[in-house]
């Protein structure tokens, strides 16, 4: 009976802390806005506010697929190379064959691709149980490899016609004092994904799967969950959403460079545990992850708006993450503390 | 206690953790003899495939040349690794270090030639306060904040890295004491010198695991953390001299790097992160902690090493050695896995079925 009061309780702090964090998170970016504007009038305007969108669109949804794997409790570093695979190889497709598969093929063949590679760790780590931190170096290594040995390394300038139509097509344009403010057409889709995958997680059994194993894998598979099909098929839709973001990122960047994407990892699962999603599983949100994807690309924007050299950037980001994580390290250790078996106090005695 | 006053079940419990604990024993050598089998294999391999490249004497002492940087690196990871860790921020810390004593040094010598040659030691010792300090970061958030270390690492390799971008301003900088670039040039007989370093090293790390007190708590660390905290093993101060030693050896790698060619950037070896995690992995060191040997990580440096000799021997290029790279650290990774599960999980499964 205390057990179940214990869990209520737990459930209850769970539902305040939450949002709580994400609220933190909201303050934070709020102060943030308003500090950078009072520092330079040019970052409050809607071309700012536009070219912050456009930036967050490829990172929010890496971020998403990251957001999945956390929540199952893992670790992908392997995305970016699908994404760099399934859009490289997509146009590479195209040129070769002359055929153009259109702005909608191409996206379907890129996705095609990613379901196949994001299938590959997913079959490796449920099949085998393998930490997937080291799995997913793996892969990140064999299919960087691949694509750069056998299907090419060279930069494309010129796009299939049916993906450079989209390159420059915005939803809403309107003219400012200092300039032209674009909102660029990939935001739909990124959107959409958002929505898609906060629906998934909250609404669905496989969402709810997700975060059971997340909690604990053994107690999940206890539970009658289907831990493998599970685990596969998370690995299967974030390897879908990284070739997405992978076309979305060429297609925005008019060009393809196998090996501008990778690198760019660690933004993003900073950017995901930022918004509150725990490294240890079973914890996280599309909402905090969208604040943080939001977070970090606002800071990355003010840091050039205020002057800061780029060089700075990178530390910048790796200071926000160990900020991030310390925080939530501590409250975790608290919560610890509260509780009636306290490990600290035994090893102190 | 006499054995007529235990139950069946303490009686079976104690049959488990006997095999479980012979077992293990056998799987200590069984990895470093599949690591053995390994290098000769790679070896003869590439021997029979392009003898006339691989099998010349310049092409042996290279491979000891190359070795001990990423080897030295990865026994680094392998003392992270024992305790259920992982550094990811190791070849930020080399390239801090190797930054540290080329811009110290430059910077002397602008004033005079002679006292910076003559400062080399003390460059050397700055470098590795360097590393100590990096270390002690990483220490501090994983020990006494209680950050994992994945993220840890991750968050500071970002810091570290950066530092060094802003530090050298992205360019590769030359200069370092004349005296450390000889050293690197040596051999004594035909083996190059800091091919003797790497197992100098390699040798006082297996020493200090296998017969230190600090050793065998790293060790109970990783195999149960709670197990160890109960026994009263103070787990703070243990991670945090873990990260101090992987910090100091990130310094001793750096110093190498520089010592064999006297260039240091802020992005040198970017790809060494995830070679040097397959070599740890490879050298039969748990992802998990609480299971390592410096002689099976030293074997799967040099297994990788004769793998990447013989590939520019073949004239594949990287791409081909980074596909094979992470095949072969799935596919020991599946390998040990169907060992360790047909040995322990068969009288689970059995009795769930």
């Amino acid at each position: 009976m205390s057990t179940a009061k214990n869990r209520r309780v737990e459930t209850v702090v769970h539902a305040i802390k939450g949002p709580n964090n994400e609220g933190v998170l909201l303050l934070v970016l709020l102060a943030l806005i308003i500090g950078m504007s009072i520092a330079s009038p040019a970052f409050f305007t809607l071309s700012t506010l536009f070219a912050i969108i456009r930036s967050s669109i490829v990172p929010l949804i890496y971020a998403l697929g990251v957001l999945l794997v956390i929540i199952s409790g893992g670790i992908d570093v392997s995305f970016a190379a699908i994404a760099s695979f399934a859009g490289y190889a997509t146009i590479v497709l195209q040129l070769q064959t002359g055929i153009d598969l259109g702005l909608f093929g191409s996206f379907a063949c890129a996705i095609a691709m990613g379901i196949i590679l994001g299938g590959i760790n997913g079959f490796i780590i449920s099949k085998w149980r393998l930490p997937t931190l080291i799995v997913t170096l793996g892969t990140q290594g064999m299919f960087m490899g691949v694509l750069l040995a056998y299907v090419g390394s060279r930069y494309i300038a010129e796009l299939p016609s049916g993906m450079a139509s989209a390159s420059t097509v915005n939803i809403w344009t309107t003219k400012t004092e200092t300039g032209v403010a674009l909102l660029h057409v990939m935001t739909i889709p990124a959107v959409v994904l958002a929505v898609v995958v906060a629906w998934l997680l909250s609404r669905t059994m496989f969402g709810r799967s997700v975060y059971a194993i997340g909690g604990d894998i053994e107690s999940a598979s206890r539970a009658g969950i289907r831990v493998k099909r599970t685990q596969i098929l998370v690995y299967v839709l974030v390897g879908a959403m990284a070739a997405t973001a992978g076309v979305i990122y060429m297609i925005m960047g008019r060009s393809a460079n196998p090996q501008e994407i990778v690198g760019s990892e660690l933004d993003i699962i900073a950017a995901v545990v930022l918004g509150g999603a725990s490294i240890f599983g079973g914890r996280g949100t599309v909402r905090g992850t969208v604040l943080g994807v939001l977070l970090v690309q606002i800071i990355n924007n003010s840091l050039i708006l205020i002057g800061v050299p780029s060089a700075w950037q990178r530390t910048a980001v790796g200071v926000l993450l160990i900020v991030g994580v310390g925080i939530q390290a501590l409250s975790a250790k608290k919560a610890a503390q509260r509780t009636s078996i306290n490990v600290e106090g035994v090893a102190a005695a | 206690m006499s054995d007529s006053q235990l139950t069946l079940k303490q009686t079976n419990h104690r049959v488990d953790e006997w095999t479980k604990h012979i077992l293990a024993r056998v799987h200590s050598n069984h990895s470093i003899l599949r690591m053995m089998i390994l290098v000769v294999v790679a070896f003869g391999l590439f021997a029979l495939l392009s003898p006339r490249v691989f099998l010349t004497g310049l092409n042996m002492q290279n491979m000891l040349l190359a070795v001990p940087e990423i080897g030295i690196l990865a026994v680094a990871m392998m003392v992270a690794m024992l305790t259920g860790g992982i550094d990811l921020s190791l070849v930020s810390i080399a390239n801090l270090a190797a930054i540290t004593i080329s811009t110290s040094f430059t910077a002397l010598a602008a004033h005079d030639k002679a006292l910076a040659e003559n400062l080399g030691p003390a460059l050397i010792l700055l470098a590795l306060l360097v590393g100590l300090a990096a270390g002690a970061v990483n220490g501090f958030l994983i020990a006494y904040v209680g950050v994992t270390p994945i993220l840890a690492t991750l968050g500071t390799m970002q810091i570290f890295n950066g530092l060094a971008v802003v530090w050298t301003g992205g360019k590769t900088l030359y200069g370092s004491p004349s005296g450390l670039t000889l050293f690197g040039k040596t051999a004594i007989w035909v083996i190059p010198a800091l091919f003797l370093v790497f197992i100098a090293i390699a040798g006082v790390v297996a020493f200090l695991i296998g017969r230190t007190p600090l050793g065998l708590g790293l060790t109970l660390e990783g195999a149960n953390p709670v197990a160890s905290r109960y026994s009263g093993i103070n787990s703070r101060s243990l991670l945090m001299r873990s990260y101090l030693l992987t910090g100091l050896l990130g310094a001793v790698a750096g110093i190498v790097f520089i010592a064999r060619n006297p260039t240091a950037s802020a992005d040198y070896g970017a790809s060494y992160v995830l070679l040097v995690i397959v070599i740890a992995v490879l050298g039969g060191t748990n992802p998990n902690g609480g299971f390592a040997t410096v002689a099976g990580v030293f074997l799967a440096a040099m297994t990788l090493q004769v793998v990447q000799s013989g590939f520019t021997a073949l004239r594949l290029s990287t791409f081909q050695y980074s596909i094979a790279q992470g095949a072969i650290l799935i596919t020991v990774l599946i390998v040990d896995q169907v060992n360790w599960s047909k040995v322990f999980r068969r009288n689970r499964r059995t009795s769930r079925a």
